[in-house]
């Protein structure tokens, strides 16, 4: 069997015809696992021309933490936990997904405010998880003070979520049926406060970081990525949503109470750039946090008192079947496919169908031909989170 | 919308055999069932044919029923006008050598997926590019999510599960909980 | 790199894209700049400041075993199996004490270890207590030497000592 020590030497590509002669060995270089810009434990195999990459071949499992065979023994309001672990900075979207899952199979209800409240964190979360997304990427290239300033307005959010939940970065707060806690007043009042300031905020963002020559200079025209690419590799969120095509699962198929909100869907026009490069995947996930604003401000106007859990048995058990339940989570399309059996306490099977793990796929497609350090902005623009991607 | 689904299938595809399996529950998602031996071709079709295309490969799922394995393919269209998706399966009964084509060159997509589908279930994709582990180690033995899996006891020189990190306390727990539940039940049939 | 401005670009583009990268740098060390005086800090410095944490923090288990009545429902609900009881019946004729909320505990316990070495802090555990014995406390200061130093016995006087702070009423 071979092993990934030894994929042999690829052949070298045609990068520059006037070059051709001086075309010289590939130089084998490891970008990873340890590697700030990788964002966790990826490690990339980049063989080398010079300065521009000609292969790039991602080796996965640093973070392998058996999540599917765990929760194959685990009762179902005890994944939870687990599922909070796959993408770590965005925990209500992937539990929110998961509790929808379990809710069809049983054909659970839930109250309207607990699935308003589902929305108000979903949201927040998205928010947060795009803050973190643009702080991280203004540091892959080189920009220290925009991660600050992104860490102080998520700080508010984590606060939020650590009052109502308990937790700061792993909730297990939306349950299966409905939500653990409830918000008080004060803290939507808070909220309302926070929505104001993040307004300003991303103004500001957008002074700082959007439109400065370094960066459009590193962005602009990068790892350019065309609306069919996307649809080969299956990529979905802010990648799909970058290259021009208008698709987000809340418009779309829109579940939960989706369809009762209004908001846009932002692509990528090409202010900067064009269609498709790292700066347009970037400038989607900040006007995404303008539209998620927008949400929220909706939610609290819509918010009743009433009860925040459905009625669900003490001890769950599904019919025996299988579901895909998909929705939109900050970094594209999140599915469960559960398999269960009849009388079973556990799942049978639990296949978590991941948007990173898509989107790394994409970029042995991305990389032939790039500078490395392009290449560094291209997996920065993708923002991928290791511990949903090796699960 | 699966039925005519599975018309169309069987009308353009020969040899496919395609079967819906209704699920008994509206909750519940119904899926199609065709000859493994025609996944290529059932995916061509459905990837290029006009009338009902899917342009997207979500992913793919094995699944081990100790008897039989299933591999799930979640097509999808990504249209704003016309929203789709549906579960495509494909049975194999061969539980010791699995084998279907691979869809790597329809949608690159399954490039990915069909190396986890190996990965875990083994499952051995004809025609894949790369066919390599992906979240295992190369040299890892077994395939973990097949349902009678057993860890191996050594790996390169290491010891898998040692001792001193193992969570004992809790198998005794558990044995403890089972022996009162015995003896409760045994003065209960008493009684 | 991205766009090669200096290899095909006029004089007049040239300057242009100088002008540009010069006023959005500015542009940016403005915002940065006006952090310098009279913006509140957002950190503390921790070891003597200490921030009050939310009612709701979920930090280090503590379990009331005087509230207590085995009913190992909380070691079911863990996901990670990291609490571990052991009970026996008391003998006939022992007097039956009562919980806080008047549940009578028929068992002594014998043994409450929690290894907080392997918990998750999801707070499963807490919600099913039917006492409400079981609960987050406030603690988040508890590295140790060894990894043994993590598991801890509840029935242990010196952590029975630490009720009288965490437990209000």
């Amino acid at each position: 069997m071979q092993t990934h020590w030894d994929v042999g030497e690829p052949d070298a590509p045609t990068i520059n015809k006037d070059t051709e002669q001086l075309k010289t060995e590939l130089l084998r270089l490891n970008m990873g696992p340890q590697h700030p810009a990788t964002h966790g434990v990826l490690r990339i195999e980049i063989w080398t021309d010079s300065e521009i990459v000609a292969h790039a071949i991602p080796h996965l499992g640093y973070l392998h933490r058996c999540m599917e065979k765990h929760s194959e023994n685990l009762d179902f309001r005890g994944v939870i936990p687990f599922v909070d672990r796959l993408d770590y900075l965005a925990s209500m979207s992937m539990e929110w997904t998961y509790a929808m899952t379990v809710e069809k199979m049983l054909g659970t209800e839930v109250p309207r405010r607990a699935e308003l409240l589902r929305i108000l964190t979903g949201e927040l979360q998205r928010i947060g998880s795009h803050l973190m997304a643009f702080g991280t990427y203004a540091l892959d290239l080189g920009a220290f003070s925009p991660f600050l300033y992104a860490f102080e307005e998520r700080e508010k959010i984590l606060r939020l979520f650590e009052e109502v939940s308990g937790a700061r970065l792993l909730y297990n707060y939306i349950w299966i049926g409905g939500v653990w806690n409830d918000w008080t007043d004060d803290q939507l009042a808070r909220v309302s406060t926070f929505c104001d300031t993040m307004e300003e905020e991303a103004k500001k963002y957008h002074d700082l970081v959007s439109m400065n020559k370094i960066f459009v200079e590193r962005t602009a025209n990068v790892g350019v990525l065309s609306i069919q690419d996307c649809f080969d590799y299956g990529a979905t969120g802010p990648v799909l949503r970058g290259s021009g095509y208008k698709w987000d699962l809340r418009k779309n198929k829109p579940y939960s109470l989706y369809n009762e909100f209004d908001f846009d869907v932002p692509v990528g026009i090409g202010e900067v750039g064009q269609v498709g490069d790292c700066w347009n995947r970037y400038i989607v996930r900040m006007k995404e946090v303008i539209e998620s604003i927008k949400i929220i401000r909706q939610v609290i106007d819509k918010l009743e008192p009433g009860p925040i859990m459905g009625k669900v048995p003490k001890i769950i058990k599904l019919p025996a079947g299988e579901v895909y339940v998909r929705a939109e989570c900050p970094r594209g399309e999140l599915g469960f496919h559960m398999v269960a059996q009849a009388d079973a306490k556990t799942p049978y099977r639990l296949k978590v169908k991941s948007p990173c793990f898509t989107n790394v796929s994409l970029l042995p497609h991305i990389a032939p031909g790039q500078m490395i350090a392009d290449f560094v902005a291209t997996v920065g623009s993708i923002d991928i989170v290791l511990g949903e991607v090796d699960r | 919308m699966l039925n005519d689904l599975v018309a169309l299938i069987n009308k353009n595809v020969p040899g496919a055999n395609a079967i819906l399996n209704q699920a008994p529950d509206a909750k519940l998602d119904s899926s199609i069932t065709v000859e493994a031996t025609s996944i290529f071709k059932v995916c061509e079709y459905l990837k290029t044919n006009s009338e009902k295309p899917f342009n997207a490969l979500q992913c793919i799922s094995g699944v081990d029923y100790m008897e039989r394995m299933e591999v799930c393919y979640m097509l999808a269209h990504f249209d704003v006008n016309d929203v789709r998706e549906f579960i495509l399966k494909v049975i194999l009964t061969d539980r010791v050598n699995p084998t279907v084509d691979s869809i790597v060159s329809l949608y690159p997509a399954a490039n990915y997926q069909e190396r986890e589908c190996w990965d875990m279930f083994g499952v051995t994709f004809r025609n894949h590019p790369d066919h390599r582990r992906i979240l295992c180690p190369d040299d890892w033995e077994g395939f973990p999510l097949r349902k009678d899996y057993v860890a191996q006891k050594n790996y390169n020189g290491m010891e898998v599960y040692p001792d001193n990190k193992m969570n004992f306390e809790d198998r005794e727990f558990i044995v403890r909980q089972d022996l009162i539940k015995k003896a409760q039940t045994a003065a209960a049939t008493k009684a | 790199m991205s766009t090669s401005v200096h290899e095909t670009s006029s004089v007049k583009e040239y300057f242009a894209a100088l002008i540009n990268g010069i006023t959005t740098t500015v542009h940016g060390m403005w915002i940065t700049f006006r952090y310098v005086w009279g913006v509140k800090h957002v950190s503390i410095e921790y070891p003597e400041v200490r921030e009050v944490l939310p009612e709701r923090a979920r930090m280090r288990l503590f379990n009331d075993v005087l509230n207590c009545i085995s009913c190992t429902q909380c070691a079911m609900a863990c996901p990670v199996d990291c609490i571990y009881i052991a009970s026996e019946k008391k003998p006939e004729g022992a007097e039956i004490k009562k919980t806080s909320n008047g549940q009578p505990i028929r068992l002594t316990l014998t043994q409450f270890v929690i290894d907080t070495a392997l918990c998750c802090y999801c707070g499963l555990c807490t919600t099913v207590c039917p006492t409400e014995c079981l609960t987050h406390s406030h603690d988040y200061e508890f590295s140790q030497y060894t990894i043994d130093g993590m598991k801890y016995d509840y029935l242990a006087p010196d952590v029975i000592a630490w009720r009288d702070r965490i437990v209000k009423s």
